[in-house]
Formats: structure tokens, sequence, C-alpha cells
């Protein structure tokens, strides 16, 4: 941990002071959304109220009624769940595999899986709704949804995976194979129990990328398989009137991902970066 | 069975799931890219339907290479994804130097600071453009007209009102204009991603050497040339990574371009293949491949920098 060593009283007391501020700043805009959701409409655009007003939970009663609200959460929570089973389901054994009998051709495997992650989107927009519209008629469904969001996070739950199943001695593994037991007994009873943490909180960082994913969920679907996402950014512009609605539907789409998030901090680092900062 | 067949096996639909991701949507954007084909044409209905018939050649490369909006478009993504670089590792490196060290409450300012980087790209834009930035019914405007009541009733005093009722009205920036859009945008990406780079720059700094610190205070080394001749060569290599995972991610920046600047002109490379896309999918085609291109001029390097860092 680092400590400056020398430090004046002065610093002592300025510096966390500084730090204080700008965290507030930071988390202004959040706080702000939140509190705008206790007021009404009306009340939301109101200088007088700015501060001091009746706290209400009009918007959130009404939030089903006037954004069909849970519709929409239903889906992402679908979507973004069965996502992330996939692609544990396929990225356990390949992670697996490669851990612990990596061959002379693993790292450029690993490299290139998260080479198709620096693709950008919109280059194959067309193609995939051609795709799915016309060849396949699976546009606007729950399972193309999923599948789209597993491809995009298989290489980061791989990547993730990898790294912590390395730091598990290959003697253990070894040791499992010495008494006959079979790979998928292995995996079972050796591999998931002992990288546990690793594998709860790959699922949770991809659970939150799958839920804030903006570009697929918007362009590849219309009403029956749309995300929160799409609810919001159908709600882009409104003229000031509906603030406080708008707050409210707002919290209640992040709230729980943010808390979520708090939990995963220091995994985040290593799911960005590839193992690359440590 | 033998001894490799197994491993192949379990990595084999991973592979194949990716390979196929890649590769069939990736040929069929170079193809279209090659040909005329549009959406709607009463005039020419051949061009409707994706064939080798309809082969242009370079033609599509020519079109969009030639048209305004693509140097636009470049030029703007370029300012876009260059300014929130440039903010988000300054205020990084100096939020990331301001908490690394322990005071009370650190654990709630580390909560408080990472918290936007979980805000949904979409719910991030309208929040910001409508209660915040908003010349009207937003902070901006609200804070703006605060000012100027202030203003107004300073000019009732004696003496000093004389002074006051020189200044003039202020008036609140509007964000829906095309360039002070793309300033929108940039102002809600970096209050996104400064939290991840500050995660980032702090994971590196605790794993600095403190003694070679302690050796230089006690050489009389002040704060300042500890932090420039220690500290930032340490996090170079970070630095270099939260550069480019942003670039990539930044160049296909796209909700909050959807949502901020609808049809106000402030468009990026995404946003205009969403516009070539609503007919014209040849041009749609060639600038996604010059997409591809630019993209992966930064990925080279980060994937060659994380496969150098992966075996040790």
């Amino acid at each position: 941990m680092a400590t400056v060593t020398h430090s004046s009283r002065l610093g002592n007391i300025l510096w966390p002071t500084v730090a204080w501020m700008v965290a507030i700043v930071f988390f202004f805009p959040i706080f702000w959304m939140v509190f705008t959701s206790f007021k009404t409409n009306a009340d939301a655009v109101k200088p007088e109220f700015l501060f001091s007003f009746t706290p209400t939970l009009e918007n959130y009663a009404n939030m089903a009624k006037n954004y069909d609200y849970w519709r929409f959460a239903t889906n992402s929570v679908i979507t973004s769940t069965f996502a992330t089973l996939f692609a544990l389901a396929v990225g356990v054994p390949a992670a697996y595999a490669m851990a612990f009998d990596p061959s002379a051709r693993t790292k450029d495997v690993l490299v290139w899986m998260l080479s198709t992650k620096m693709l950008p989107a919109a280059a194959v927009l067309y193609p995939m709704t051609f795709l799915t519209k016309n060849m396949l008629g699976i546009f606007d469904t729950h399972f193309l949804v999923i599948l789209v969001l597993c491809l995009i996070n298989l290489p980061i739950v791989i990547w993730m995976l990898f790294t912590y199943f390395k730091e598990i001695p290959k003697e253990i593994i070894e040791a499992g194979k010495m008494d006959g037991v079979s790979t998928w007994g292995e995996i079972k009873d050796i591999l998931i129990p002992l990288a546990w943490g690793g594998i709860a909180s790959t699922a949770l960082l991809t659970f939150i990328f799958c839920w804030n994913e903006a570009y697929w969920t918007v362009r590849l679907t219309t009403i029956d398989a749309a995300t929160l996402s799409k609810l919001i950014e159908g709600n882009r512009a409104p003229e000031g009137l509906f603030f406080g609605q708008l707050s409210a539907v707002s919290t209640a789409a992040v709230a729980p991902i943010i808390v979520l998030g708090w939990f995963c901090q220091k995994q985040l680092v290593q799911g960005l970066t590839f193992g690359a900062v440590k | 069975m033998s001894k490799r067949t197994l491993p192949r096996l379990l990595q084999t639909p991973a592979v194949l799931l990716l390979l196929v991701w890649m590769l069939v949507p990736l040929s069929m954007t170079l193809f279209f890219s090659f040909i005329r084909y549009v959406l709607n044409s009463t005039v020419r209905p051949e061009w409707m339907t994706p064939s080798f018939t309809n082969w242009r050649g370079l033609g599509n490369y020519e079109y969009v290479l030639n048209a305004k909006d693509f140097w636009f478009a470049i030029q703007n993504s370029l300012l876009i994804v260059g300014s929130i670089l440039v903010l988000t590792v300054i205020l990084g490196l100096g939020i990331a130097v301001l908490i690394n060290r322990s005071f009370p409450g650190r654990g709630i300012v580390r909560v408080l600071l990472i918290s936007p980087f979980f805000v949904m790209p979409a719910v991030n834009a309208v929040l910001w453009i409508n209660m915040i930035l908003d010349p009207v019914l937003g902070l901006n405007g609200l804070a703006i007209g605060g000012i100027n009541n202030v203003v107004d009733s300073l000019r009732d005093f004696p003496l000093l009102g004389h002074f006051f009722s020189l200044w003039p009205e202020f008036e609140p920036i509007s964000f829906r204009a095309t360039q002070t859009s793309a300033y929108a945008v940039i102002m809600m990406v970096t209050w996104q991603w400064t939290p991840f780079a500050v995660l980032i720059f702090m994971t590196s700094l605790q794993s600095e050497d403190e003694s070679q610190k302690e050796a230089a205070t006690l050489d009389g080394a002040n704060a300042w040339s500890k932090f420039r001749n220690l500290t930032v060569p340490h996090l170079a290599r970070p630095i270099a990574i939260v550069v480019m995972i942003q670039s990539i991610f930044h160049l296909s920046l796209y909700a909050e371009i959807e949502i901020v600047s609808r049809g106000n002109g402030n468009k990026n490379l995404p946003y205009l293949i969403g516009e070539f896309a609503t007919n014209n999918i040849g041009a749609a085609s060639a600038t996604g491949i010059f997409a591809v291109i630019l993209a992966n001029i930064v990925a080279i390097f980060l994937l060659r920098m994380i496969g150098k860092s992966l075996m040790d």
C-alpha cells in the first residue's frame, strides 16, 4: 500500500478533502437522476423546487403504464442471464483446455479470439440485419440477442477464466487424472469448486456488459426482444415534460447494475485489460 | 483417444463460434462493398438484389472517399476519441494519485468514483443531454438563469449597480448544435470512462516500488520530481493500455451519438454507416471496411502488447 511518508499537516486535510469533492462531482449526475425521480414531472423543471420539494413515488408507480417498463426489464434479464450462462458453458471447457493442456498455438488462439472483439460492430451492421431478417428469420427474437451478446462477450469470458485457471496448480488436476477421474469429473469436481470465485466474478462482469450493451440490442430488435437500452434510446428527447418519469425509469434501469458493479471493481481491471495490467 | 484430441475438442465450440461470427458477416460486408447494392430503386431494380452481375469494383470506395460526409465523420470521430483520451488520462492520473493513500472514507470515495462506469450508455446520454445540459430546463439553463437573477438584483444597489448594469444577460450554451453536441458527447463519455482510467492507474500504482521512492526522498527529491521521474515511467504501460482500449471502444461509439445528435450533423463513422445503410448498402459496406482498417491500426499494437504479457 502506497503511503506518502512525509506529509504536512495541511496536506493531510487538503488532499482528502479534494478527493471527496472530486468523488461527489463524479457521482452527482447519478445522484441527480435518483433525486429527480422522486419529483413530479411539473416540479422537476421548476427552479424553486430544485432542492426542496415533496417527494413522491408516483413516477415509479406509473413506470409500467407509461413505459411498459417490466416488459423491457424482463427482456434484459432473460437475454443477459442466458447470454452469460451460454458464454460460460462454452468458455469454461475452452479455458480449461488452454490453461491445463496448452499447445504451441494456445497463445495465438487467445490473441486471435481477442481480435474478434476489436472489430467495429457497425462494419457488419447490414450483413447482420440481412442474415437475421431475410435469411434466418430470427430478427427481434430473444434467441438472436442472446446469441449476439454471448458472442461479443465470449473472448472476455475465456480470457478472464484462463487467467484464473492458470493460478490453479497443475498438480491438483494431475492428481485427479491419476485417480482415474474423467475429464467431466475433473471440471465438475475439481476445477469448478477451486475456481468458484473467479467463475462467479466473470459471470457478474459478463452480465453487466450484456445489460449495458447498446448497439446490437438496439439495431437488431424492434419490440419483442427489445431491452432496456432500446427503451431509453426510444425516449431520448422528452422535451423537459417528463424529467421525473424519465429519471425514474432510468434509475430503475441502472441502479441494480451499479450495485453489482461495486462488487466487482477488481475483476473489472482484469476483464477489460486482458491481464495486461497487474 | 490421443493426448491432444480432448483439449482440442473442448476448445472447438468456442473457436468455431468465434470463427463464424468473425468471418461470415465480414466477408458479406467485403462482398457488398464491391457491388452496386441499394435497398430502394425504381430506376434500377436489378441493384436491389446482391449479385456478382452488379460488380462495381472499387467504385463504392471512390464514392465514399469523395463524400464530404465521410471526411467530416472521420475528422469528428478523431476529435471525439482524441479529446476523450486526453481528458480521461489526465483526470485519471490525477485522481488515481489523489486516492492512492489512506484517508477517512476512502472506500466510499472509490465506490462513488467508479459508479459512472456502470451506467448504461443510453441512460448516460439521456441523463446528460436532458437533465444536465439542456439550455432551458436542465441544470445548465437553471444555473445560467440563477446567475442572471443575481446580477439583476445587484443592479438595484446604489453605486455598484452602475457597474453591474453594464453586464450583459448570460446566454446558456445549447448542446444540440453540430459542434456543441460533439462537446456534449465528449463530456458524457469522459465522465463515464475516467473511472476506468482511475481503476487501472490505481492498480498499477499499488505495484510501484516504494523503496525506490523512499530512497529518492532521502536524496531530497520533492513530490513533483518523484512523480515525474519514478511514477510516470512506471505508468507508461498502463497509460498505453488505457489509450488503446479506449480508442477501440470509442471509435465504435454509437448510442451517445444517436441520442444526442440525431439529425443535427454531428456524426462519427458508425453513425455514417447507419445512415448509408438505410439505402446505399454498397457505400455502407465500403465505409465499414474503412472503419475496420482504422480500428486495426490500434488493435495490432494492443494485441502485440497483450500477447507479450500473456505468458509471464
